[in-house]
Order: structure tokens, then sequence, then C-alpha cells
């Protein structure tokens, strides 16, 4: 579904992503995984928009984005969260839907002033729909509240919320599982689950091994800023270059 | 719109609609009411262009912008007024179109700098460009709005009385234009630039585009601001058109409140009337400015508009304690 | 001719430096735009004037003294004003506009609005003859002294541990905290040296143009601009914006008059934010 070629990135003298010629396939889980610092952001920032890359092309469902602004990748399908939670925490979650709806459907400037049926139509019609996917987090009983105010586990499933309220393809998670409680983690992992049987493909950064081994059908390591394993969650456990790059943490257990 | 809640607009806009006539006698009081709506237009349209978090520091720009434009297109092509006024708007934000896409990929601070910047250019173009504007010394003998017929009957909108209804209305339906787009989804997707750009950006926001647009927005209302000016006074210097007067915009619309749509209107009445109020003041009105922002900014940053709330509160506070003492 | 409007550019850039090195310097530490620092300059403007005209002392004295003073009042606002603002760019930027205001009301009140002028010490009313044009002593002077603070100011930052500490901080104040540098004193001392420039600045401009209370507003326009176009965060672009501008300012109104001039070099400056929005130099 999406593909990158020869992508690199260099920050001045450092290289943060060197060659990546990474796959996502369409339906899939993939985990992104690392240890801290290997560009595992920078790729999704890549990936994105967010930030351009050096050299290299990135594919989605076949066509060039390379050249493409983040807002208009996410009009292709592509949604992202952040890592650190990151959504509009002034806002009531209700108006943070409203503000992510604004792909679907189109309003005109005009109507919004003029406050035409048609507009209080589609006012309805994002009501709705975003309330579907509040349900379907598990928020709609906190439509009202302001998210600053919300605990982390839900805050959290508002910067998935607003993502998905872009009616993406491919969704890339920055680290969702961050500072939740087990019961909150496997809530979550049950979420992801759920998205992929819907028909969107997900990839992932997490730190989280135990959920990352569960949830996920393939793995890609990263270190850094290159490729070096590729596969199910089994195959990457075992292999010995991951066990080495994560600083022989494995090897005491091993 | 729900009848309840709007119902105490409507009452408050009869009573703005009875204000000029209990002044009716009074030319002076009645010119503060006509330059206290062109404030209130001002900061409105400061705020619309602060919602996506680019604060200006040189709206008086663009409001002489306008204030130009409407009085040369009246003065040398015979514009009537109601074609003048949306052209002065229009020229304002023609303006702000081109400077915006550049100024806007600049962040908050520089943003401002910028924008104080341009304010002196334009004011300095304003001077130099004699044969349209005068030069320093200015233009006078602005055409008023002239004779108009209204429901039959033959106004003539250059006294003050129906100007300041004129400028009423024109102040109403522009507050009634910025008020709309602040409720809708657009004045949800500005706030949530100014919230957090990069999110905006990952939910399909196309984040430059929208800062120009609010930008272009403000600035049309400023350009509108100074038609009003220019045919109220009948005469326009350039120098009227610069800094300092942006940011008492700036100070109006901070002591109001900026997050909320009535704060700045608040802010700017409070703080138009107040030194007019107390004529021998008046050389101390910088002060009383600077009073008021210093007191919003140590202890109440929601604005003036959130003072009854923080008195509801200390209120409730104080009744609980009460109770509980019982 | 040309050498003539050379040589008062180059004046002028010095004066436009010394200032806006001193907001430069203000903001790449503490990340706060001192807008009261107009102010600041004219303020340094009178105090020399009282300094010289009414007490009589040595002309370098007088700028010195006022130096001196406005660096104690810069530390004072520094302490209790914009320290605890520092995160905060907003309410910072607001606090320092007031401070502004303040400033310039209360100097209109206690100096009446016309402009005053001070009589320069007959050495230095003279016109000293370079390679063919005139350029009066006092001009020649403030080039020189602006010559003098900018290096003096380059070689302390960087040849000192403080100036280092300086760059430290301009890149990342948390960082630098973490290694031991004291980010309250250092921001004390580059608000007294910012002060300080813009005071001497003040001074010497007071003593070529007359004072007058809304002089301050010049100053700090020129220094925004000349930080707009040096690039923001950047020593070495206020020093090289400063004097672009002051030879645009110069060697313009010689083709054209004032007014278009100030406006061709405005210009300039917004053509580069658009090719360029770092500005010359800038790094942020």
């Amino acid at each position: 579904m999406i593909e990158t070629r020869e992508l690199t990135k260099y920050f001045g003298g450092l290289c943060a992503i060197n060659n990546l010629n990474l796959k996502v396939n369409p339906g899939e889980i993939l985990g992104l995984i690392g240890p801290n610092g290997t560009g595992k952001t920078t790729a999704f920032n890549l990936l994105t928009g967010f930030i351009r890359p050096t050299s290299g092309r990135i594919l989605f469902e076949g066509r060039d984005i390379t050249d493409k602004s983040a807002h208009a990748r996410v009009k292709l399908g592509l949604a992202r969260t952040f890592q650190l939670v990151r959504s509009f925490p002034d806002f009531t979650i209700k108006r943070n839907m409203v503000a992510a709806s604004f792909l679907h459907p189109k309003i005109g400037f005009w109507e919004a002033i003029f406050y035409t049926p048609q507009y209080r139509r589609k006012e309805k019609q994002i009501a709705e729909e975003t309330g579907t996917i509040l349900q379907f987090l598990g928020l709609d009983s906190l439509e009202n509240e302001i998210v600053r105010n919300l605990p982390h586990g839900y805050q959290i499933m508002v910067g998935i919320a607003i993502a998905l309220a872009t009616k993406p393809k491919l969704l890339l998670l920055d680290e969702p599982l961050a500072g939740l409680s087990p019961a909150e983690v496997s809530r979550a992992l049950e979420i992801i689950r759920e998205l992929r049987r819907r028909g969107t493909t997900i990839m992932l950064i997490e730190h989280n091994m135990a959920a990352v081994m569960n949830v996920c059908d393939r793995l890609v390591v990263l270190n850094f800023g290159t490729e070096i394993a590729n596969g199910s969650p089994d195959d990457v456990s075992h292999n010995k270059d991951v066990i080495q790059a994560y600083l022989g943490v494995r090897k005491n257990a091993a | 719109m729900r009848l309840g809640r709007n119902f105490g607009w409507l009452i408050v806009i009869v009573v703005a609609f009875l204000i000029p006539l209990l002044l009716h006698d009074s030319q002076y009081f009645l010119s503060v009411f006509v330059m206290c709506l062109i404030n209130v237009l001002l900061t409105s349209s400061l705020r619309s262009t602060a919602s996506t978090g680019q604060v200006s520091l040189g709206i008086m720009a663009f409001m002489g912008i306008g204030a130009f434009t409407s009085a040369l297109l009246m003065m040398k092509l015979s514009f009537p007024i109601w074609a003048a006024l949306p052209l002065a708007g229009l020229a304002a934000m023609a303006v702000a179109a081109v400077i915006g896409f550049p100024f806007v990929r600049v962040t908050g601070l520089y943003f401002a700098m910028v924008t104080l910047f341009f304010c002196e250019v334009i004011r300095l173009i304003l001077t130099q460009w004699r044969t349209m504007t005068g030069g320093s010394t200015g233009i006078v003998n602005i055409p008023s709005v002239g004779t108009i017929s209204v429901l039959g009957l033959n106004i003539n909108f250059s006294h003050i009385l129906p100007y300041s209804y004129f400028a009423l209305f024109v102040t109403v339906v522009s507050l009634l234009i910025l008020y709309r787009i602040d409720r809708s989804h657009l004045g949800t997707h500005f706030a949530s630039i100014g919230q957090d750009e990069s999110v905006a950006e990952s939910i399909g926001i196309n984040v430059i585009w929208f800062k120009v647009f609010s930008f272009c927005i403000g600035c049309f209302f400023a350009g509108v601001a100074g038609s009003l000016y220019a045919h109220f006074l009948t005469v326009l210097y350039p120098d009227v058109f610069s800094i300092f007067p942006s940011i008492y915009i700036l100070i109006y619309m901070v002591a109001g409140g900026r997050k909320s749509f009535i704060g700045p209107i608040l802010g700017a009445i409070i703080l138009t009337v107040i030194p007019e109020l107390f004529l021998s003041l008046k050389t101390y009105q910088p002060f009383i400015y600077v009073a008021f922002l210093y007191i919003v900014l140590y202890s109440m940053p929601g604005g003036l508009v959130t003072l009854p709330g923080i008195i509801g509160a200390r209120f409730a506070t104080m009744r609980q304690a009460r109770l509980r003492n019982d | 001719m040309l050498l003539q409007g050379f040589y008062n550019g180059l004046s002028a850039g010095s004066i436009y430096v010394m200032i806006a090195l001193g907001l430069a310097l203000v903001f790449s530490i503490m990340r706060i735009l001192q807008f009261a620092h107009g102010e600041i300059y004219m303020l340094g403007a009178y105090v020399a004037y009282y300094a010289y005209a009414q007490a009589g002392l040595n002309f370098f004295a007088a700028l010195i003294v006022s130096g001196i003073a406005l660096a104690a009042v810069g530390v004072f606002l520094e302490k209790y004003m914009f320290r605890r603002l520092r995160a905060n760019v907003e309410p910072a930027l607001l606090a320092a506009i007031g401070l502004s205001l303040i400033l310039q009301n209360a100097a209109v009140i206690a100096f009446s609005n016309y402009t005053k002028y001070i009589q320069v010490p007959a050495w230095l009313s003279g016109v000293v003859m370079l390679g063919g044009a005139g350029i009066p002593s006092l001009r020649l002077i403030i080039a020189i002294i602006g010559l003098v603070l900018v290096i003096a100011l380059v070689l302390i930052i960087r040849l000192t541990k403080v100036g280092r500490a300086m760059v430290a901080i301009s890149q990342d104040s948390d960082a630098a905290a973490l290694h031991g540098i004291n980010v309250n004193r250092i921001s004390s001392l580059s608000m007294a040296i910012g002060c300080a420039m813009a005071a001497i600045a003040g001074g010497l401009m007071g003593a070529l143009l007359g004072l007058s209370p809304y002089m301050g507003t010049f100053a700090l326009t020129k220094a925004i601009a000349v930080i707009i176009l040096g690039g923001i965060g950047s020593i070495p672009g206020a020093i090289l914006g400063g004097f672009i501008i002051g030879l645009l300012d110069n060697l313009l109104p010689l083709y054209t008059n004032t007014t278009i001039a100030a406006i061709a070099g405005f210009s300039v400056i917004i053509i580069i934010l658009l090719i360029r929005p770092r500005g010359l130099l800038g790094r942020e």
C-alpha cells in the first residue's frame, strides 16, 4: 500500500534514515520497532510529509507522493497520530471531531455564512459519523468534555479518533500505548485489530514489546536509520542482529 | 440558530440602535459612538486574524489602505458609498492576500515583527504617493455618504446622527458575518490551527492557505473600518495609520479576551469609552490602556470578558464556605 | 557625493547596529522581543543630555554614565518583569509593549513634546576631510564608537567563557542550564549590555539629530528591520544588516527623495523575506 524506495534523510551531517526500502501491505498491521533514536518517528514524518527526504521516493497505492504536502497526503487516505498525545486540548471532544471532519464532507464558505439548510444537513451528517467513531472508541459519553481535562488514556483515544475522522486507508500510530495501563493497552489492541478488520491498514511505532508481538502481523526493525530485520514477530525476536541492537538486554535473557 | 440564546443579542442590538437617539444632542458623544464602532470592527478583525495564532501588529496599514481607497473612489471616480465601502475592504484584502503567503510562513513572534514593519512601509508609501494621497498633509473634503432615499425619506447621511446609524448598520452586519464565520466549521478550523498547527495539518487542513484566509478576512473588515473612518472624518492623514494605534487595537483585543467573540468587542468599547468619559485623563490615556493590559495579563488572562465568571466563582465559593459554617 | 553618502551610511549603520545588536542579544538569550528597546534608546539620549548639558560632564563621560544607568534599568527590568515571562512569548511581548507605552508617555509628560538639541563640544562640531569628502567629526566618532563596541561584543562572545555561555543559551537554554550555566545571570548580563548599547546609541543620535520622546519608535523600527534582514537569532546578521540598511538609507536619497528611499529600503527587506525567510544569515 505504501512503499519507500531508497529513502534517505540527512539532518546536516547526521544520517537519520539510510536507504530505507519499506513496504506496507494492504490489510496488515505492521510494527516499526527499534531502539530509541533510531529514526522511527523520522520515518513517520517522512511518510506523512512533515519533513522532506534528502533523496528517495515514497509511493502510496502506486502513486508517487514524495512531493505532496502533508495535508494533501491526508486527503489521499494517509493519516497519523503523534507521540505524546496530540489533539486539540482546548476543545471538547465533539469540537475536535468537527475540526477533524474537514475533508468529509466538503463544506463551502458561503454555506456556512448564510447557515443554509445544506450546511445544517452537513453538520448533522458530521455529528452522526463522528458519533459512530466516538462510540467505537468508547468516547461518546464524554463528547462535551474538554480534552485537556481528560485522563491520559482517553486523550490517546481522542488522538486516534481525530485521525479516524479523516477516513484513512493507512493509519500510522506513533507510540499509541505509551503511558497506558495494562487494561487500557488490551483495549487499545482490540481497537487496532477491529480497525484492521474494517479495512484500515495500520503501521505502528511501539516500545511495548509484548503488545507488539501480540498484535502485529509483521515487524520491521530499524537501527541507525537502516532496516536490520523484517519478518514475523517470532522470526524477528530470534534474529541476533535485533538482539544485539537492543544492547544486550535480550542477550542476558538468552 | 436557536432563538433563546440569541434573544439576548437581539436586545443588545436594539439597545445599540437606540443609543444614537439618546445622544442626539451631543455632537461630541455621537463622535465617540462612531469611533467606538470603528474600534469594535477593527478589534474584531484583528481577532479573526489572531484566531489562527498570528498576532498582527500592523492592522492600521490595512485600515489606511481601505480608507484611502474608499475616499479616492468617491472623490475621483464618483462611486457611491455602497460600492466604495466593500471595494475598500477588497483592496485591503487584496494586499493581505499578496503579502499573506510569504508572511504566514513565519512563526508568531517573527510574524508580529514583519507586520509591524509592514505597517511602517504602508504609512511611508501613503505619505509618498502624493498624487493619490496628498502626501503628509493628506486629503480633505472627502465626500461623506450624501443623501440617500430610505423608505421614501431623503436622509442626508453626512450629518452625524444619520451617519452614526449608517456606521452602526455596517458594523452590525460585519459583526454578524464575522460571528457566523467564527461559529461555523471555518471558525473551528481557524481555532484548531491556532492551537496546534501540526495536528491541524495531520487531519488534512491546508494550514498555510487557512492562515492566509483568516488574515484576508480580518484585513477585509479592517479596510471596511477604514472606509467608515474616512467618510466620517472627511479628512485623512497618512500618519494616523501607524504602529501605535495598531498596538492600541491589540490591547483592546487582549484586554477584552481574545478567545471569545465578544471579548474583543467588549475590550474595544470599554477602552474607547473610558478615556472619553473622564476627559481630564486624556493625557493619561496610554497609561489607562497599559493598566488594563497589565491587569488582564497578570490576573485575568482570559480577558475582561471572564470577569463575570470570576466574580461568579468567587461568590460560589463564598456561599459554600458560609453554608459549611452554618 | 557618493563618498559623502557612504560615510553617512557608515555612521548611520553604526547606530543601527548598536541598537539592533542589543535587541538581537536579548532576543536570542531571553527569547523575548524587547519592545521597549526603543524607549531605552530614548532614555539613554535624555540621560546623556542631562549629564552633559545640565551636570556639565564631559561628553564621553555622559555617554558612559548613560550606558551604566540604562544597563542598571535593564537588569532591573529583566529581574522583575521579564524573568518570569521567559517561556511565554505572547505575554512577554504584551508586557514589553505596555512598558514601551509607559516609558514613552512618561517621557512626553516629563520632557514635553518638542525636540531638544545638544550642543556638542567644539572639537566635535567640525568636519574631517577623508579621501575627498567631508565627514562631520561627530559622525566619524559615531562610526568609530560603533565599530569599537561591536568588535568588543563580538570578542566577548567568541573568546570569553561568558560569551560561550551566551551562545549555548541561545541554542538551547535548558541544555545550557543542565551544564551548569547560570541562565539568570547571563540574561541579566545580556540585558545590561543590550540596554547600555542602546543608551549610548541614543546619546550619540541625540547629539546628532536632537532628542524627542518619540525617537524610540524610529529606533525600534530600524532595529526590527535590521533583524529581519540579517536573520533572526544571528549576531553577525544584525551587524551585516545594520550596515546594509544604514548605507541604503544614505545612498538611495542621493538619487531619489528620502521617503522613496525609505520605502525602497523597506521593500528590499520584504523581498528578501519572500525569497529567504530566514534572513541573510539567519538560523532559526
